[in-house]
């Protein structure tokens, strides 16, 4: 990195306002006593769990089986939404009037009503009907909601590709599936990469979402650690790093895929 | 071996105004015969191909080729389109895959053949339009003349029994169109039936068997590449190849 005269100018700006907000805080005065030591056990403890489970060993804190929990309704949730997504971009362009309506009355319900709204209704209502687990009623939402905002995105993205493409795959006899298949979606998910990232890092976020229906994912049990130890402060911001792991580390891999994809351009 | 008898093809532009693209069309063109097709822009010459292996969809008459109605619904066009390979004025080869692959693609996953016989068949057409040594390379690593040829050697790769050429040349730097034309020649000569709309009259005089000039969906004259230079009947046709030539 090189810096310049106006890289220095930015460093100064940015140096004043840290510099001031800092000031007006330590001038209010909040005293507050920062308790980091209860973090670490929250992450991972050596200890016996209880009576039965009463073996010594390296054990999970409670933050930490939050967190593997977002990671696995995240997964799920990114897979299912890929595969509704590119049913959903595929049926927006269809011949057919009926399955591009209905893709479409799909799309518009799902982005236009809130997440939490559709959460509770599928996890009190569908989820009773079907008797869904808590954790497959939080995954079906996510990647119904998901699917939702793929789906516009796959269907941008197919339509971004060229229609000589098609047409050419085409006239060397292959069906219409087949051409989507090896000539169009490749091409429209290397293009479609970025938007999907930014998509799949607001999921992991919304994922949070879920706490409401007592799915002790991280943020669930983020605040009952807060209940238990009013160390709110020290938690919130614990969590909020580790849901930094997870969006960055998703960022950093699909970069990585950018990358590798583009040797062909 | 093709036979066009009446097609009519409309086209509602987006103000919805009706574009005749081909009114009244008939040709017969036989087996082994190359057929060069010229015109001004927007006359259908294009269109006409494209209805040739239903990239359009005619609106009324009959195509029929080699015995298969092919704008008959319970026809397969996949099959039928197996037989006829087109090559593109903007080439259209496919931009993620390398050269070898967009010439084996095809052949494996329509043909099914097996990856060595598919790989053979690519190598051997890659060597014919004289582009072996790039392979391994991207589509957009190649000049145009160079990614025309790819897409020549693609569409044979499937073994057609015809060949169209939609201005196989017109998006190409001038210095590449005669190693194009030069392969195209060379399929010509082997006997290949092909319909070629193109604006080369060089390429006509010199291997085509018949020459249609068409304006306005329809065909004004036709005849031998000799006829057109030596005595063109209409004025049409005059004005036009005084714009050409």
């Amino acid at each position: 990195m090189s810096f310049n005269k106006r890289s220095l100018i930015t460093l100064a700006i940015l140096a004043v306002i840290v510099g001031s907000a800092y000031y007006f805080f330590a001038r209010k005065g909040i005293t507050y006593i920062w308790h980091w030591e209860s973090i670490p056990e929250m992450l991972v403890y050596y200890g016996s769990k209880s009576a039965e489970d009463a073996e010594p060993r390296l054990r999970m804190g409670i933050l930490m089986i939050g967190f593997v929990l977002t990671l696995k309704i995240s997964i799920f949730s990114i897979i299912f939404g890929i595969i509704i997504g590119t049913i959903v971009g595929i049926a927006r362009l269809s011949n057919e009037p009926v399955t591009r309506w209905l893709s479409l009355t799909y799309v518009e319900l799902i982005r236009n009503t809130p997440l939490l709204v559709q959460i509770y209704i599928i996890y009190f209502f569908v989820g009773a009907l079907l008797r869904l687990s808590a954790f497959a009623a939080g995954t079906a939402a996510l990647s119904i909601f998901a699917g939702a905002y793929v789906g516009e995105i796959v269907r941008a993205g197919i339509q971004s590709i060229h229609k000589g493409q098609m047409e050419a795959s085409r006239s060397l006899g292959m069906s219409y599936a087949q051409a989507m298949r090896y000539i169009v979606l490749p091409q429209a998910f290397k293009r479609i990469i970025p938007p999907l990232a930014g998509q799949f890092i607001s999921l992991v976020k919304d994922s949070s979402l879920v706490s409401v229906i007592a799915l002790a994912d991280l943020m669930f049990q983020g605040q009952q650690a807060v209940a238990r130890t009013y160390h709110a402060f020290e938690i919130y911001f614990t969590v909020a790093a580790l849901y930094l792991v997870m969006t960055f580390a998703l960022s950093m891999a699909t970069q990585y895929v950018e990358r590798r994809l583009a040797i062909s351009d | 071996m093709i036979k066009a008898d009446h097609v009519y093809k409309t086209f509602k532009t987006t103000d919805r105004r009706e574009v005749k693209a081909l009114v009244d069309f008939s040709t017969h063109i036989t087996k082994g015969e190359v057929v060069v097709i010229i015109g001004p822009s927007g006359s259908g010459k294009s269109t006409f191909l494209r209805c040739l292996n239903r990239l359009e969809e005619i609106d009324s008459g009959e195509i029929v080729i080699d015995g298969v109605d092919i704008h008959d619904k319970r026809e397969n066009i996949n099959k039928i389109r197996e037989e006829i390979g087109m090559v593109f004025q903007l080439f259209n080869l496919f931009p993620h895959k390398t050269v070898l692959e967009n010439v084996t693609l095809a052949q494996i996953v329509v043909r099914k053949r097996s990856k060595e016989q598919a790989v053979e068949t690519a190598r051997g057409l890659l060597k014919k339009v004289g582009i072996l040594e790039k392979e391994n390379v991207y589509p957009s690593q190649l000049s145009g003349g160079q990614q025309q040829r790819v897409a020549i050697a693609r569409a044979l790769a499937m073994h057609p029994k015809i060949m169209m050429f939609d201005e196989a040349t017109s998006a190409l730097d001038p210095e590449m169109i005669g190693e194009v034309l030069d392969v195209m020649k060379t399929l010509a000569r082997e006997g290949m039936t092909m319909v070629v709309v193109t604006h080369e009259m060089g390429f006509a005089r010199e291997v085509s068997d018949r020459v249609i000039f068409m304006d306005d969906g329809q065909i004004v004259e036709e005849g031998t590449a000799e006829h057109f230079f030596v005595n063109p009947t209409h004025e049409r046709t005059k004005l036009f190849l005084s714009q050409i030539l």
